[in-house]
């Protein structure tokens, strides 16, 4: 009950903090532009693929929503280099992020594609689209529009459990806080630090999401409306 | 709702008491000690066959609580988190490979030294290892916080340091190959080799050797009193040194750390 806060260590740490939290926006840009990439497809393959892709593709999701992503991260870093596959943290750390914000990704993406309806694939069949131009106009960014908020929080959660990370030696923001904590032992203060850092990352990530979507969704935003 | 605010406040005051009180008295009356330990470090602190913790540090505890006579109980911890553990009152003494150091020594107080503690760089026998200078460029493996973390850091300039959480996490990146050096305590090395008999961590440079002591919070002049005695009586009638004999295999000098102590 006689704590007494002492921040002056961060006058002459404050650069660790700000390479952490840069390492750790770098991480997760990589990881969620990936993942998206990789949910998309495996959301594509699960609705339209033959049966044994999808059962393919639901294996992975399953396997990865099922399991910590601790164990994950562990398994690309520590397992793969038994195997003689040598990553450096960093690539490790991105892998498993992709992979498990990948199988997360394809969930949302897929409630958002099978939410199209058959009829406007039929219009786009009779307006004469390619099966190309309809999966991009009419599913996916239609089906993107309508599960954006929860696509977007999934980034922020993919974000936030990059701390994770710093267990495998990945110099990010919580490594950071790691490190500067063992060095001057202001635990408290460093812990309190660091999540407003993440606090003020994850404020970022929401506007940066928000400007995306103005840009991405031209038909909200000249209606307004939700689709 | 009255009886619940009030009995919220009536917790509130006793905190504040107990915080000021005597920590030696409060461990009596509670008829606890919360000793914090890392078990993730054999063969200091571990789990043995039968999931028990054992190790040297754990029997020293256990050995240091029965001559108190109060019952133990272990605060499980990391390398990094043994003195926050302390700051935090979560735990009333740390037995855990803590070495003393003058950094330390300003946020805790240290006891009497329990036991020594040479720290050395080591590596696959292959890689030839003779001075801080051939480190350069290469990458080596510490957990994070610890001395050797702090002196590779300061000394070992053109090394590529990768930290890690604690011992297991990098005594597994050695076995599996992502480090092929590390700088570790000497005692450590037997039980990291043993991980992957393909790769055995040989010991290259002795780094320091440090002092083990019981680490306590600040200003506990009773607690401190109590525990350097304990140290030293059973530093001179042998049992601390069977202790650590039992779990490492070798002895601990312990007229230089009565010495060092005094």
């Amino acid at each position: 009950m006689s704590y007494e806060f002492d921040f002056s260590f961060l006058a002459e740490r404050w650069p660790d903090f700000v390479a952490g939290a840069w390492l750790t926006v770098q991480l997760t840009v990589v990881s969620i532009t990936l993942g998206l990439v990789v949910g998309t497809i495996c959301a594509l393959a699960r609705i339209y693929g033959g049966p044994w892709l999808k059962r393919l593709v639901g294996a992975y999701v399953e396997l990865i929503r099922n399991t910590p992503l601790l164990v994950q991260i562990f398994i690309v870093y520590f397992g793969l280099s038994s195997l003689g596959l040598k990553l450096s943290a960093e690539v490790s750390a991105v892998i498993a992020l992709v992979v498990n914000g990948g199988a997360y990704t394809t969930e949302i993406m897929r409630a958002g594609i099978q939410s199209i309806q058959r009829t406007q694939l039929e219009a786009a069949d009779c307006l004469g689209l390619t099966r190309l131009q309809t999966i991009l106009h009419v599913v996916l960014l239609p089906a993107m529009e309508r599960v954006y908020p929860a696509l977007t929080s999934q980034f922020v959660l993919l974000m936030l459990a990059s701390s994770i990370t710093s267990q495998i030696s990945t110099e990010e923001l919580t490594a950071t806080a790691n490190l500067v904590q063992s060095d001057t032992y202001r635990s408290f203060e460093v812990y309190i630090i660091v999540a407003v850092v993440y606090l003020a990352l994850s404020a970022l990530y929401r506007v940066a999401f928000w400007l995306i979507g103005l840009v991405l969704f031209a038909r909200k935003r000249k209606l307004g409306t939700a689709l | 709702m009255k009886t619940l605010i009030a009995s919220v406040l009536v917790a509130l005051m006793s905190l504040g008491a107990t915080a000021h009180a005597d920590t030696l008295d409060d461990i009596r009356k509670a008829g606890k000690i919360r000793i914090a330990i890392d078990t993730a470090i054999p063969p200091f602190g571990m789990t043995d066959d039968k999931m028990q913790p054992a190790g040297s540090d754990v029997e020293t505890a256990q050995l240091l609580a029965k001559d108190l006579g109060v019952q133990l109980e272990i605060v499980p911890t990391t390398g990094p988190s043994r003195i926050p553990n302390l700051q935090t009152n979560k735990a009333d003494l740390v037995i855990s490979t803590l070495s003393i150091t003058p950094d330390r020594a300003k946020v805790v107080d240290f006891s009497v030294p329990y036991a020594d503690h040479p720290s050395v760089v080591a590596g696959l026998s292959s890689i030839p290892i003779k001075s801080y200078a051939d480190l350069d460029g290469k990458k080596v493996a510490v957990v994070r916080g610890t001395t050797q973390d702090t002196d590779l850091t300061r000394e070992a300039k053109g090394a590529q340091l990768v930290r890690y959480e604690d011992d297991a996490t990098m005594a597994l990146a050695f076995a599996s190959g992502q480090v092929d050096i590390l700088a570790t305590a000497r005692s450590l090395l037997p039980a990291i080799s043993k991980k992957n008999p393909g790769r055995t961590a040989e010991a290259k440079i002795t780094m320091q050797t440090f002092y083990l002591a019981i680490g306590m919070r600040k200003n506990e002049p009773q607690l401190k009193a109590w525990v350097d005695n304990w140290v030293k009586t059973n530093l001179k009638n042998g049992k601390l040194a069977a202790i650590y004999k039992k779990y490492h295999g070798i002895d601990i000098p312990t007229d230089q750390l009565l010495k060092a102590g005094s």
